[in-house]
């Protein structure tokens, strides 16, 4: 028998994974607010294309490789792996906590940690303009400090590392009776999925960078081709990471969508089985893909063409789902709530995004465009503005659980249209230059892209303001928010079966649980017996 | 806020409420950085060199008042068997990673080790020595978990000072190695990329021995307060699996690092 903490020290030293997934979700949001203000410097230096708007070549060097790792690292992957998997998955398997609540917070302050350094990289002398990527031997013998990136990947590793342990062990172990591997909602196996990735291939990550770190203090001569060492080895390392962490994003991502599309549409989500399956085959796959960033690095001819076959059967379980959410639709009975907008919105962003992405995976044509602007136009349809605009979605669809208020949907609505209207144009004029073969990250363009860009910028403040008012909706309605009722959206879902916001201890007892969480339309129309 | 009933019969699960000990071992790790860009970076070498050790004494205490909390309030799930496992997953792709970079360099020079590798490179005698303490100290920690399983503590303790000693063996001829090549043989990370990769593969091995054993003597603590038995041997069941996991990779590091450029070398 306990009471909760309250206070300051209840935040501080908690071990409560819903305290924890608070304070990663403020967190993350804090550093995609910096990835924003990052973006919109750029986009402003975009203004005139030919000379210097605000910023030198230098800080904008500095200025795209924090907004990269500030995006990935410190907001997408942790926004999901952090908030939502603490929060969610112990209401979702029926749990009173993670397995390992501890190590939990752990995780969470070394994450706190590496956006220290983070910071410190973007202001302190020395600062980073390597890209996210770190590429030797610009990293080694360039001006910045490699410490700053390698250190913040090494804290980070190790929070991700740790919560991945945790996470899969909570998973595997903690599930209440009755609930099933086929009755998981599947955002649970999307972070399952998610957590496997990171499991394996962020200690490649964190070998790679330690290497980078002993190549610059200590003289060993791994990445350094004038001592018999290799830069294309860092690519390999890197990517074997880097690319998969679109998965880590990626994966929660589907489930996500999934469970939004089912709930506003009051109808089973079509294929369930196909759909975990696609995402474990997605956790495997993804694995297979790492070479087609090194396409025109100089790699073996027979490596590329079998990682251009594993990058494009990733479409294949990818279409597997877009087309089970199609289907899951079809004769629905949709309501266009504010989340379900943001999966809809999700959907024609990331085909646009998985088209291209498609096109890019092919040798040939991927040598035109390799490292120019076609490239940065196709992730920040599939992965960066997709992604990031459904991660909302996620925080409107949970947000009456978590917060125990309501949104103002009039606002979110809003908000979404503008975001998205912004998006879909935002980076198209980019494939173009990209296909002209203008290379990415220059600071300045040829002046015939003029007016292209122009638009690319107008339509990104537009993306910029659209989630801003999307921020502002969440600290508004979270102090001043009506009251929400348990299960606003009428949700078959195990974390909607509690009160808003969840007790202390989440369930009063373990549930036994009969169903799984699509199954509407049943005469009986719950899942959940409490024995 | 109510007071909520613990519930369920399957794995009840105790909650922890507040703990010091993550944020000050998150404290800890945060400062180690810190230190090293102090010295390397910001060229105060002194101030690094002491916030260094502040970070580690801060880490240390961090890690003991965990382990110390967890035993004292009893709570043993089981659960960290899985966990273990599950970690040693991660390990393994960070040898991975290591190791397919070894292989790349090794597969694309033509002559490995590199033509100015000192005579008597890779000290394949010692390699040997070591090897079979290693491999020994992974039966006697089996013995040692046996022991525990059927309650014999005098068993278990005497089994588990053994692997320690063995352990200790294997890291005190490791730096015994690394002198001689550095100081006899003037064979460094600078060398080449043999050297290179000799050093930065032992040395991450040797970092995972240092880990086991510190697991061994937390186990020896645990074993003197009473604090293990035979209904409590989670904790030596980790040690263990994360012992015999070092003892494979080991094998892995003598293989490759060792014995392939010795016989290539002798071609």
């Amino acid at each position: 028998m306990s009471t909760q903490p309250t206070g300051f020290k209840s935040w501080l030293l908690t071990t409560d994974h819903k305290k924890i997934g608070v304070m990663y979700l403020v967190t993350s949001l804090v550093f995609f607010v910096v990835g924003l203000l990052l973006a919109f410097i750029m986009r402003t230096e975009q203004l005139d294309i030919t000379k210097k708007v605000i910023i030198d070549a230098d800080l904008y060097n500095t200025a795209f490789t924090i907004h990269g790792a500030a995006m990935v690292l410190f907001w997408m992957i942790p926004v999901l792996l952090g908030f939502l998997a603490n929060y969610m998955i112990p209401l979702m398997i029926g749990a009173h906590d993670v397995a390992f609540p501890r190590l939990n917070a752990l995780s969470f302050w070394l994450y706190v940690g590496a956006g220290l350094i983070a910071v410190m990289a973007l202001i302190l002398p020395g600062r980073l303009d390597t890209g996210w990527t770190g590429y030797p031997p610009y990293s080694i013998v360039g001006p910045a400090n490699t410490a700053f990136y390698v250190f913040a990947v090494h804290l980070l590793g190790a929070s991700s590392i740790a919560g991945a342990v945790n996470f899969i062990t909570t998973i595997i172990t903690l599930r209440a009776p009755g609930m099933t591997w086929g009755r998981l909602n599947l955002t649970v196996w999307g972070l399952f999925g998610g957590f496997i990735i990171q499991l394996v291939g962020v200690p490649v990550l964190a070998a790679a960078v330690t290497l980078l770190l002993f190549d610059k203090y200590l003289g060993t001569s791994f990445y350094d081709g004038t001592k018999g060492g290799s830069p294309i080895l860092y690519e390999h390392l890197f990517w074997f990471y880097a690319h998969p962490a679109v998965y880590v994003v990626a994966l929660p991502v589907f489930g996500i969508v999934s469970d939004i599309i089912s709930t506003f549409s009051r109808k089973r989500i079509y294929g369930y089985t196909s759909m975990a399956i696609a995402i474990m085959i997605i956790t495997v796959v993804g694995f297979e893909t790492w070479v087609h960033h090194l396409y025109v690095a100089g790699t073996l001819n027979w490596t590329r063409v079998v990682f251009m076959w594993g990058t494009i059967a990733i479409g294949v379980p990818t279409g597997i789902k877009t087309f089970n959410w199609l289907a899951t639709l079809h004769k629905g009975s949709i309501d266009l709530k504010t989340p379900m907008l943001h999966a809809l919105g999700f959907i024609s962003l990331f085909t646009i995004g998985g088209v291209t992405g498609i096109a890019n995976g092919l040798l040939g044509f991927d040598i035109q465009v390799h490292d120019t602007h076609w490239v940065v136009a196709h992730f920040h349809y599939v992965l960066a503005i997709s992604m990031s605009m459904l991660c909302m979605g996620a925080i409107y669809y949970w947000f009456p659980k978590f917060t125990g208020k309501m949104y103002n949907e009039k606002l979110g609505k809003t908000a979404f249209w503008i975001t998205l209207i912004g998006a879909m144009i935002a980076f198209l004029p980019q494939f173009h230059l990209g296909y002209d073969g203008i290379p990415r990250r220059y600071w300045k363009l040829p002046s015939q892209y003029a007016g292209e860009m122009r638009i690319a910028v107008i339509f990104s403040y537009i993306t910029i303001a659209g989630f801003l008012m999307t921020l502002y909706n969440f600290v508004h309605s979270a102090i001043k928010g009506e009251k929400a009722p348990a299960n606003p959206w009428n949700s078959l879902s195990l974390e909607w079966q509690i009160p808003s916001p969840p007790p202390f201890y989440n369930f009063e007892q373990i549930p036994t649980i009969t169903d799984g969480p699509y199954e509407y339309g049943k005469p009986a129309d719950t899942t959940v017996k409490a024995h | 806020m109510e007071n909520v009933m613990h519930g369920g019969t399957k794995a009840v699960h105790h909650q922890v409420e507040l703990s010091v000990w993550p944020l000050i071992t998150a404290v800890g790790a945060f400062l180690i950085p810190i230190s090293f860009m102090t010295a390397f970076s910001w060229g105060l070498s002194s101030v690094g060199l002491v916030l260094a050790g502040v970070a580690v004494v801060v880490l240390i205490v961090g890690l003991f008042g965990w382990l110390n909390e967890v035993h004292a309030k009893k709570e043993d799930a089981g659960l960290s068997k899985l966990a273990i496992i599950v970690f040693i997953v991660s390990e393994v792709a960070l040898f991975g990673g290591l190791f397919g970079g070894y292989l790349y360099a090794m597969l694309f020079t033509d002559l490995w080790p590199p033509a100015n590798t000192p005579e008597g490179v890779p000290p394949i005698g010692l390699a040997v020595l070591m090897t079979i303490f290693l491999l020994s100290s992974s039966f006697t920690i089996h013995n040692a978990e046996e022991k525990l399983a059927h309650g014999d503590m005098g068993g278990f303790k005497g089994w588990l000072v053994m692997t320690t000693i063995l352990g200790a063996l294997f890291m005190a001829f490791m730096a015994y190695e690394w002198h001689e090549l550095i100081a006899e043989k003037n064979f460094t990370v600078r060398t080449n990329e043999y050297g290179t990769f000799f050093y930065t593969i032992t040395g991450f091995h040797g970092s995972h021995v240092i880990v086991g054993l510190l697991m061994q003597i937390f186990c020896m603590i645990l074993a003197a307060g009473a604090k293990i038995g035979k209904n409590r041997q989670t904790m030596v069941k980790v040690t263990g699996l994360y012992w015999h996991f070092v003892d494979i990779v080991w094998l892995l590091v003598v293989s490759l690092i060792y014995v392939v450029p010795y016989l290539k070398a002798g071609q």
